[in-house]
């Protein structure tokens, strides 16, 4: 059907000295392939925790070789100290209090698929407010005060959420973003308390805040460790029976999972956000102030203590869910603990944080691993089916014939 | 019609052939796409590859295009064996694919889309933009190499692609449906393009279903079936539009019979002189006008992209209009949500059932119970175990093959996806149905369950509004047919009266008053 | 406010910024490839405190900044493997480098810290040029890491819109799928602008520790990882304005410690009451603002943010 009369190829031709058959050196080697496994493991997400802990363990133990300690007596430390004994164990309490309320801020957002990422800064916000509300009601009986401190410290987290809650209901703006900004804002704002309005008027040239009356402290459970562990446990309990077990959960997790459905099925979505993200910051907040009244004797700008941070890697590990946050949690606080111990043999608590982003990482490959085969797919030619010596197959001279400048020659 | 050329047996044929495949074999999870395809393509001429939806069109171009790793067969392109395992692969052998879906950066402009991947190391931006205009003019492809491809009409759009695939040499372009998306205008230009390029010694593959465009753009033709190569019928000179469809449809062509016709009820939908925006902000609907009776199925026809989808989005609540009123049984629902309207007795099957309809991460009994877990709950909390209950029924009632209830619904094949979709939107017993292609890509078996369900429906007096691209199924099932045009009603007419021709004329644009019986 | 006091600010302005585009131009190249690294933190603890022993071992200033690049480098290797090959979150992967990093770097800078420091960068001194009133100390007497950067932000300019490179970068942010149908590896392409950001973010924090703080301790990096994160943003994602908003994120860096010896009334408003923690916050809420500018105007028109940032990505999940 070719018009032998066609007007001959334009001169734009010799314009193709680019890419086609240009060498690719990465191509020569075959690359790999990450292929989805049909058949899943079971417990992946367990397993693939696991596997992160032991990598984090070996990596650790060389680490500690390389430094010229001894792993088995470190580590031998660090269980001993978190998990040896009704008080060791109280410690780990109070340390997985903390991550798991803040791990549960962060897991209520996952769960529609948003990041809050400012669980640290909300924190602070709320031990803030729980801080500003004892210095101005300092004379309550202290269930009450505490109660009260409590729904401020909800109430802080809530405020610092409003702004990247609205945002991204109502503009799409990125709460990964606007979450994170938030965390040095209201960290310096403490900071900024601790020098001026706030300042402790005993402190004398150090920056501190005034300390707290002396009734607003909870109340301990056994050990070291504070109510505030039951308190976590029952908010994770009736996280699971919302999203799992009610009309609003199954609208959150639908919005989260699927918008398009949730939409279409006249489920508001700007509002699942507001709901998902306020309440994100007002677990953080509830976070922070629970921290404030069962640890510290006054507000300062380490109260949070990175612990905001690592909830999202407590909440990511637990893959959003309320049991994995629990349990993650848990491991983490032991681990902190254990690193604290550490320092009477000489060893940096550093290896503590250590040890958790290399659970994380090693966890996160693991995952991947568990759910993905990885092939390696070879180059052209080197499949033993297509072994037959000819011309290089991709490279341009050879492979086109087809272009000519005379359209009638590849007429047939 | 000339029998299919054995490739093996002539070498020298087979060298001639610009594309050769041979006995593609192609399988997803579940579904045999390509059962051994053979598609041999001359130099310098317009292929049409032709197939019904599922024939296993797209998934056979992708193999050439090194999208898809073929499961078995064999690609010889220019009488040499390849082995795509990527793009990059087939792009390098003079594979250039122009995809339904565009695959371009919005926020390049028109010649940094068509550069890319075979860009010059150093961007001399004055430079090539000469070049890419060059190129278009030399294929009259009307684009502005300076514009950003975001603000570019969809006609536009593809144009790029064409460049893409001419400045990387392409030998072969493989156009996948390229005319849906097009208006007629736009769709008589890109012929002349096509031909410009066989002219000039390139091959074509043209991807599509519309035998009369095929007749008068393509040279040559292999018709798929089921995923096998069923003809060849090598010259298209002389071949009437009726074998085509005889071949693509095969001896044991599906043939839904006609409803018995049936009194009709009262208007249970009304739309009044309703206009509306397409997701761009360009104006999609422009007054229309439509009743929709109880117990009749008024079949909505069209190209893709001529405000259908908007005009079921305006009706399911899910796109406000911008003028006019909804009536559903009598009451003005315009500013209602989504879900007063389902209360109301309106029942949607959206174009997307998986992602829309379906939310594809979420258990069977999750999405069985999308329209009715508000009346599951017990106070607060939802009864799973009537849910569960729920989603028996449903799967029972409808003929659902599910493996295990708690399992992702993406694991369900097309067929099984739209009879639960269906099945739930009808448990309401609406009085109103609105699907959008609900049988598009579903086989024989599943396509009859759809249609006796739709049918059964209109029976038990539901008035139905039936949007689909394929015109047997409207003018089988439709009481009464509207075509749309540009986003507004071209044609209102009878199906027993019209014919497919008449049908394609309005959607072409042709004017109303020409054709068939009034609505 | 004497002469010496506005000088003294402004060169420190110049080299905080030096510090900040440093980090954000790398976070600026990872991100414009689509991939969020909130590893810059952890990143710029590493390549201080290594940067910073290897200048004390080997008493030359750029070995140890060299190093520090590398240091960079492997630390976002390990970003590149779990996020972009394979295709784990980028938001948690980077908060455990972040994480991972400031304690690694903890560990094994024991030994460094409060050491003193004799081998570190040294003011240039331009002849003829850095004698000149105002503008000499300014622009003309910095040590040269200073001028590293202005020359890599040219160079990360001329490679983002003027090479074939830079094109398929800016693809690959945008859409990856795109970029792979028209055979450029988005693996090799993000891994490469993760490394790079890495080096970057390594070479930042050895000017801090080989040149504004001479020395390291533990939490000297102190929050300036997340204002290049906060950068890129203000920045709109170009190497440009980038440098613009370094300059202000920088003199408010740079303000922070003067600001209360600053005796100056602007409109009844006594300077030196200002609180340097109130005025660490304004990058921040700036950012937060210029976010939610951006979004409003992205109405109309693409947000300047790459729209495959965060998203991971695999071929042919079938």
């Amino acid at each position: 059907m070719t018009d032998p009369n066609a007007a001959p190829e334009p001169t734009h031709a010799p314009l193709h000295t680019v890419s086609r058959g240009r060498a690719r050196w990465h191509r020569g080697l075959g690359r790999p392939v990450l292929q989805r496994r049909a058949d899943v493991v079971p417990a992946a997400q367990a397993v693939a925790f696991g596997i992160g802990i032991a990598v984090a363990l070996i990596a650790g133990a060389l680490l500690l070789l390389a430094a010229g300690n001894d792993p088995a007596q470190v580590y031998g430390r660090m269980i001993d100290s978190s998990l040896g004994g009704i008080n060791s164990i109280s410690r780990t309490l109070l340390r997985a209090t903390p991550l798991a309320l803040a791990g549960l801020a962060v897991a209520v957002a996952g769960s529609m698929g948003l990041w809050n990422i400012g669980a640290e800064g909300q924190m602070m916000a709320g031990a803030t407010v729980a801080a500003g509300f004892a210095m101005s009601a300092g004379d309550l009986p202290g269930p009450l005060l505490i109660l009260l401190m409590l729904i401020a410290g909800a109430v802080g987290g809530v405020v610092l959420m409003v702004g990247p809650a609205l945002a991204r209901a109502y503009l799409g703006v990125s709460e990964i973003i606007t979450t994170l900004m938030l965390v040095e804002v209201s960290i310096r704002i403490v900071e900024w308390l601790e020098t001026g309005p706030w300042k402790d008027p005993e402190s004398q040239g150090f920056a501190l805040i005034e300390p707290l009356p002396d009734q607003a402290s909870l109340p301990g459970l056994f050990g070291r460790a504070h109510i505030g562990a039951l308190f976590a446990v029952a908010l994770l309990v009736a996280f699971w029976l919302a999203v799992s077990r009610t009309a609003w959960g199954y609208e959150l997790r639908m919005a989260g999972s699927s918008p398009a459905t949730a939409r279409y099925a006249g489920i508001s979505l700007q509002r699942k956000v507001l709901a998902a993200l306020l309440l994100s910051g007002g677990l953080a907040g509830l976070a922070g102030a629970i921290e404030l009244t069962g640890t510290a004797t006054r507000l300062d700008p380490g109260l949070s203590n990175g612990y905001g941070f690592a909830g999202i890697i407590v909440a990511a590990l637990a893959l959003m869910r309320p049991s994995g946050v629990a349990a993650v949690a848990f491991v983490f606080g032991a681990v902190q603990v254990g690193g604290q111990s550490i320092q009477t043999l000489g060893v940096t608590s550093s290896i503590a944080t250590i040890l958790q982003a290399m659970i994380l990482i090693g966890a996160l490959v693991a995952a991947v691993l568990l759910n993905y085969r990885i092939r390696w797919v070879r180059p052209v030619g080197h499949e033993p089916e297509t072994t037959e010596p000819r011309a290089q197959p991709t490279s341009s001279g050879t492979s086109h014939p087809g272009i000519s400048p005379n359209p009638g020659a590849s007429d047939v | 019609m000339t029998p299919a050329p054995d490739p093996d047996s002539s070498p020298e044929l087979t060298t001639s052939f610009a594309v050769d495949l041979r006995g593609i074999r192609k399988e997803f999870p579940g579904v045999v796409a390509c059962d051994g395809a053979d598609l041999s393509v001359r130099a310098g001429t317009i292929h049409a590859l032709l197939g019904e939806n599922g024939a296993g069109k797209t998934s056979l171009v992708n193999v050439l295009g090194g999208v898809y790793l073929p499961d078995g067969g064999e690609i010889w392109v220019h009488g040499e064996q390849q082995q795509f395992h990527s793009p990059a692969d087939a792009i390098a052998a003079g594979i250039g694919m122009v995809h339904q879906e565009f695959r371009l950066v919005p926020t390049l402009t028109v010649a940094e889309n068509v550069v890319l991947g075979s860009a010059p190391r150093y961007l001399n931006m004055t430079q090539i933009t000469e070049r890419v205009a060059h190129l278009a003019a030399t294929y009259s492809l009307d684009a502005d190499p300076t514009r950003p491809v975001w603000q570019l009409s969809v006609g536009e759009r593809q144009r790029v692609e064409i460049l893409k695939s001419l400045w990387r040499d392409a030998d072969v372009l493989v156009l996948d449906e390229p005319t849906a998306v097009l208006t007629p205008a736009e769709a008589a230009d890109l012929g002349l393009t096509l031909r410009a390029m066989a002219d000039r010694g390139r091959s074509v593959i043209y991807i599509s279903h519309k035998l009369d465009e095929v007749l008068s753009v393509c040279d040559e033709a292999t018709v798929l079936r089921n995923g096998v190569t069923v003809a060849r019928p090598g010259s298209l000179a002389g071949v009437e539009r009726s074998d085509l469809a005889q071949m693509m449809v095969g001896e044991a062509a599906a043939q839904v019979s006609r409803p018995a016709n049936q009194p009709i009820g009262d208007v249970v939908l009304a739309l009044e002189g309703i206009s509306a925006l397409s997701d761009r902000g360009i104006g999609a609907l422009h007054s229309v006008d439509l009743n929709v009776h109880a117990g009749e199925i008024v079949g909505v026809a069209g190209v893709s992209g001529n405000g259908q989808k908007e005009l079921a989005e305006a009706i399911a609540g899910l796109r406000s209009v911008t003028s006019g009123t909804v009536r559903l049984l009598g009451d003005d629902l315009t500013g209602a949500s989504p879900r007063a309207r389902s209360r109301e007795g309106l029942a949607y099957v959206p174009e997307d059932r998986l992602g829309v309809g379906l939310a594809p991460h979420m258990s069977v009994v999750d999405n069985s119970v999308l329209r009715s877990y508000p009346t599951l709950s017990r106070g607060l909390m939802l009864d799973l175990r009537r849910c569960e209950e729920f989603c028996e029924s449903l799967v029972q009632r409808f003929g659902v093959q599910v493996g295990r209830l708690h399992e992702d619904v993406s694991a369900l094949s097309g067929g099984n996806l739209q009879r639960l979709l269906l099945g739930r939107e009808l448990t309401g017993e609406p009085k109103v149905l609105v699907a959008a292609q609900p049988t598009r890509g579903l086989d024989v078996a599943g396509i009859a369950a759809i249609q006796k369900q739709i049918v059964a429906q209109r029976s038990a007096g539901v008035g139905v509004l039936l949007i689909s691209e394929d015109l047997d199924e409207l003018l089988a099932l439709s009481d009464r047919l509207i075509v749309m045009y540009e986003g507004r009603i071209a044609a209102r007419m009878d199906p027993t009266t019209t014919t497919r021709a008449e049908v394609g004329a309005a959607m072409a644009g042709g004017t109303a008053t020409a054709v068939g019986g009034s609505a | 406010m004497s002469e010496a006091a506005i000088v003294g600010l402004l060169v420190a302005t110049v080299q905080f910024a030096t510090l900040v585009y440093l980090a954000g131009l790398g976070e600026l190249i990872a991100e414009r490839s689509g991939v969020l690294n909130l590893g810059v933190e952890g990143m710029m603890a590493m390549g201080a405190v290594s940067g910073f022993m290897m200048a004390l071992a080997t008493g030359r200033p750029w070995i140890g900044f060299a190093f520090a690049a590398l240091v960079g480098m492997a630390v976002a290797g390990v970003h590149a493997v779990v996020s972009v090959v394979m295709g784990a979150g980028q938001v948690v992967s980077g908060l455990a480098i972040t994480i991972g990093g400031l304690g690694f770097a903890a560990f094994i800078g024991q030994d460094a810290v409060r050491q003193r420091a004799d081998a570190v960068f040294t003011d240039l001194g331009i002849a003829g040029l850095a004698d000149i009133r105002w503008v000499g100390p300014i622009l003309f007497n910095q040590p040269p890491v200073v001028y590293l950067a202005g020359f890599l932000g040219i160079a990360a300019w001329f490679v983002l819109n003027r090479t074939r490179l830079g094109l398929a970068l800016r693809a690959v942010g945008e859409s990856a799928s795109t970029t792979d149908s028209v055979g450029h590896s988005v693996t090799l392409l993000r891994s490469g602008a993760v490394l790079v950001g890495g080096a970057l973010a390594g070479a930042a924090g050895a000017f801090l520790s080989l040149y504004m703080a001479a020395g390291w301790t533990e939490g000297l990096i102190a929050g300036r990882g997340w204002i290049a994160v906060a950068l890129v943003i203000f920045g709109a994602w170009r190497p440009g304005r980038l440098a613009a908003g370094s300059l202000l994120f920088g003199f408010t860096l740079a303000l922070q410690p003067r600001v209360q010896t600053f005796e100056l009334s602007i409109f009844g408003l006594e300077v030196n009451r200002i609180s340097p923690a109130l005025l660490g916050i304004l990058p921040f809420l700036l950012t937060v603002v210029v976010l939610i500018g951006i979004s409003f105007r992205a109405r109309h028109r693409p947000s300047p943010a790459p729209a495959a940032l965060t998203l991971p990505y695999r071929r042919e999940e079938r």
